[in-house]
């Protein structure tokens, strides 16, 4: 067990460090085959680790920081939470590492990415793993900085840059919460182990546990671009695909619900967190699925996505369903890798055009796209039977089942959501693959012919497709046999109602229609010949509601004008009135005035030795005349 | 001891003024102005003979041997410069010597 679990994390590490030091000196194919199989050794170190999994195991490592209370070792937990997560993130990076292969065929700087893209793992898996809070921390931060390199990754183009640091600064935001909750617990606990931090709950006040569920929620708000710290998740797109992909799927947005996950049996007992956790999530999944409504870029719109299912993620966490939440990450993981890696293969295809208008009669013109696609939009809308149905829906239904007005109000913030992620994501299908009408001349054309792509980048989105198709077997609702993952995960659930067969088949078959719904909905908008209409609509400026939608409610402007401009205020009068006016403009008059004095003085160095003479005469009578004066 | 120690200080006083008065009026001959030094040195010299006198104690009669043999050093290496300044710019006038006047 303790040698699978050091491969699990030592392997892309490894990876890391060799293509960093090595990589520049060696051939291509090298660097590439290396990324890619410390990441499949481990995941099947990953694999063995499940099949010899018997009990929750605390692995220590090796000794860290030790300093007289504080113990901070390098210790790995492997329960079935962190198992299950292991396998989905090093499966779903493995095939995304295949993947670049092929997209970044021609990129310069192939050794820094598939160095980034391995570290990136590396520090995921850390964070999962991680049994004591600070090396979840470490894990954290090096996620950070993974993304933050990675989005930035074309860094020669200002945008790029600038949204690679605005990821990191607001996930800072965030990580300031997360910082500040782990020294209380130190403070308040005496120990930083999370299973022993988890196990001391009742021994604390309650508003003590509160005040640390709500900082932990603040740092999975940054962390997963939940509202209201959402607005890096959409610049994000700046980088690579195969990084967002990778950062939507598994490696970064995940982090945050998972932190909320791990903590829950301590912050779970307060109602208050709880609360606003499912508040959160609730609310970000509503509003993400009416930005991605208007929102014209190809991967904003899957950003956009992402946003709202991790928001799902949340509200299943605030309602005590970690098994829906975990069964609802992975699924999601499968399908928004697939949906994110099939964008890349059309964005390619297309010589790097974005714009969903833009596009059009791909569903000939790249049929081994179009196929694993559909399906992956199918997960993500939700239509039965595939995963993202089975694992929405168990969100859906733990939600209904823990009753009450509140509840039951967020429960229908969720149905709108869900039924607006139909509605989005074939609005997206239909158009990107729809044909293009051959009479109408409004549409304008492609950038020349489709560009081939390399055949590892469809070959990826197979194992992808299918398993996003069938991965509700994972964990199958109760009239249909036991889910797999729900006696995996029993120990960790909060108690929730449990509602009958008829119910939970009622609820599902609601939400099937829902979901269906807005499939038609989005077929009414967007099928056929009405697709030509609304792209030669979508030609003049949007103007009331889509413009306030593609602009993200203007939640960027609202922070531009409550934050950025004010701070820049105040940084410009702290520097052009406090610095230069105040501080530099004294010491420069100061300067000035003793120089002046100086050269006042200076006047009487006159270089006559005469005057010299006389002057220490005169000075010297004076003394002598004092002291008498003084003694006398 | 018929000479009282009052009247050496006053002695010494006059001839320490009259030293000063000759370093700072006769500035146009350095050689008079180290004449005026010789002379208010000597004054210390007769107040510490006097002081070592009026108490009993050798110490200022060593130091007068000390300030002999300093001053004569002194003379020594002052006499050596003003050869030097007078070869060069042919006076021995102080005020003519500013060359290190700060410019």
């Amino acid at each position: 067990m303790k040698t699978a679990l050091e491969l699990i994390i030592l392997l892309p590490f490894l990876g890391a460090i060799g293509n960093i030091l090595l990589g520049r000196f060696l051939p291509r194919r090298v660097v590439e085959i290396t990324a890619c199989s410390v990441i499949w050794g481990s995941f099947f170190a990953a694999l063995y680790a499940l099949d010899t999994y018997s009990a929750p195991a605390v692995v220590e490592v090796g000794a860290w920081l030790t300093s007289f209370d504080l113990k901070v070792p390098i210790s790995f937990c492997l329960d079935p939470l962190a198992l299950s997560l292991c396998l989905m993130i090093t499966f779903v990076c493995g095939l995304i590492h295949l993947y670049s292969i092929g997209y970044m065929r021609d990129d310069p700087g192939h050794v820094r990415f598939f160095a980034l893209l391995n570290l990136f793992v590396g520090a995921m898996l850390v964070l999962v793993l991680a049994e004591n809070l600070p090396l979840l921390y470490l894990g954290w931060e090096g996620v950070g900085f993974c993304s933050y390199a990675l989005i930035g990754f074309w860094y020669k183009e200002v945008k790029n840059a600038t949204a690679g640091r605005k990821a990191f600064i607001v996930t800072r935001i965030g990580d300031i919460g997360l910082a500040i909750a782990i020294v209380w617990i130190f403070k308040v606990f005496g120990t930083l182990s999370i299973t022993e931090v988890n196990r001391m709950g009742q021994l604390v006040p309650m508003e003590v546990i509160t005040a640390l569920g709500l900082l932990l929620l603040l740092a999975a708000m940054g962390k997963s671009a939940q509202a209201p710290l959402m607005v890096w998740l959409p610049d994000a797109m700046a980088g690579p695909t195969p990084v967002s992909a990778q950062i939507h799927a598994a490696t970064m947005v995940t982090a945050g619900v998972y932190l909320l996950m791990r903590m829950f049996p301590l912050i779970g007992v307060s109602a208050v967190v709880t609360g606003a956790i499912a508040v959160t999530g609730a609310f970000t999944a509503f509003y993400a699925a009416t930005c991605a409504l208007a929102e014209r870029d190809l991967k904003r719109i899957l950003a956009y996505s992402t946003i709202s299912q991790i928001g799902f993620m949340m509200l299943a966490v605030g309602c005590g369903a970690i098994t829906a939440a975990t069964f609802h990450l992975i699924v999601h993981a499968f399908f928004k890798a697939l949906l994110f890696l099939g964008a890349g293969c059309i964005i390619t295809a297309l010589h790097h055009e974005q714009d969903i208008f833009r596009m059009g009669g791909l569903r000939r013109a790249l049929p081994g796209v179009f196929w694993p696609f559909l399906a992956g939009a199918l997960c993500l809308a939700g239509v039965p039977p595939t995963g993202g149905f089975f694992s929405k829906d168990s969100i859906l239904t733990a939600v209904w089942a823990k009753g009450g007005m509140f509840y039951g109000a967020l429960y229908l913030v969720a149905m709108f959501a869900v039924f607006l992620t139909a509605v989005y994501t074939f609005r997206m299908l239909f158009v990107v693959f729809g044909d293009r009408l051959a009479a109408n001349s409004l549409e304008p054309d492609l950038h020349g012919p489709v560009k081939p792509l390399p055949g590892i980048m469809k070959i990826i989105l197979i194992p992808l497709a299918l398993l996003g198709l069938v991965s509700g077997i994972f964990n199958l609702p109760a009239y249909l046999g036991n889910g797999l993952l729900q006696s995996f995960l029993a120990p960790l659930n909060a108690e929730g109602g449990h509602l009958s067969h008829a119910t939970e088949l009622g609820l599902q078959s609601v939400a099937a229609i829902v979901a269906l719904s807005g499939l038609a909905v989005a077929w009414w908008y967007f099928g056929r010949q009405r697709r030509a209409m609304r792209i030669a609509r979508a030609a003049q400026p949007p103007t009331g509601v889509t413009a306030f939608l593609q602009a993200g409610w203007y939640v960027d402007n609202l922070y531009s004008l409550l934050f950025i401009r004010p701070y820049k205020r105040l940084s410009s009068i702290l520097w052009e009135r406090i610095d230069e006016g105040v501080i530099d403009d004294s010491l420069d008059r100061m300067a000035v005035q003793l120089g002046r004095t100086g050269q006042g003085l200076g006047r009487w160095g006159s270089g006559r030795v005469s005057a010299y003479m006389l002057s220490l005469a005169c000075g010297a009578t004076l003394m002598v005349g004092w002291f008498a004066w003084v003694v006398l | 001891m018929i000479v009282p120690l009052t009247h050496l200080l006053i002695l010494a006083s006059i001839l320490f003024a009259l030293g000063l008065l000759c370093v700072l009026i006769w500035r146009s001959n350095v050689i008079m102005m180290l004449i005026g030094i010789e002379i208010m040195l000597n004054a210390a010299m007769l107040v510490f003979v006097a002081g070592s006198n009026h108490w009993g104690m050798a110490d200022g009669q060593v130091f007068a041997l000390m300030i002999m043999a300093m001053t004569s050093a002194e003379v020594s290496l002052a006499l050596a410069m003003v050869v030097y300044l007078h070869r060069r710019k042919k006076t021995v006038n102080v005020d003519e010597f500013r060359e290190l006047r700060d410019q």
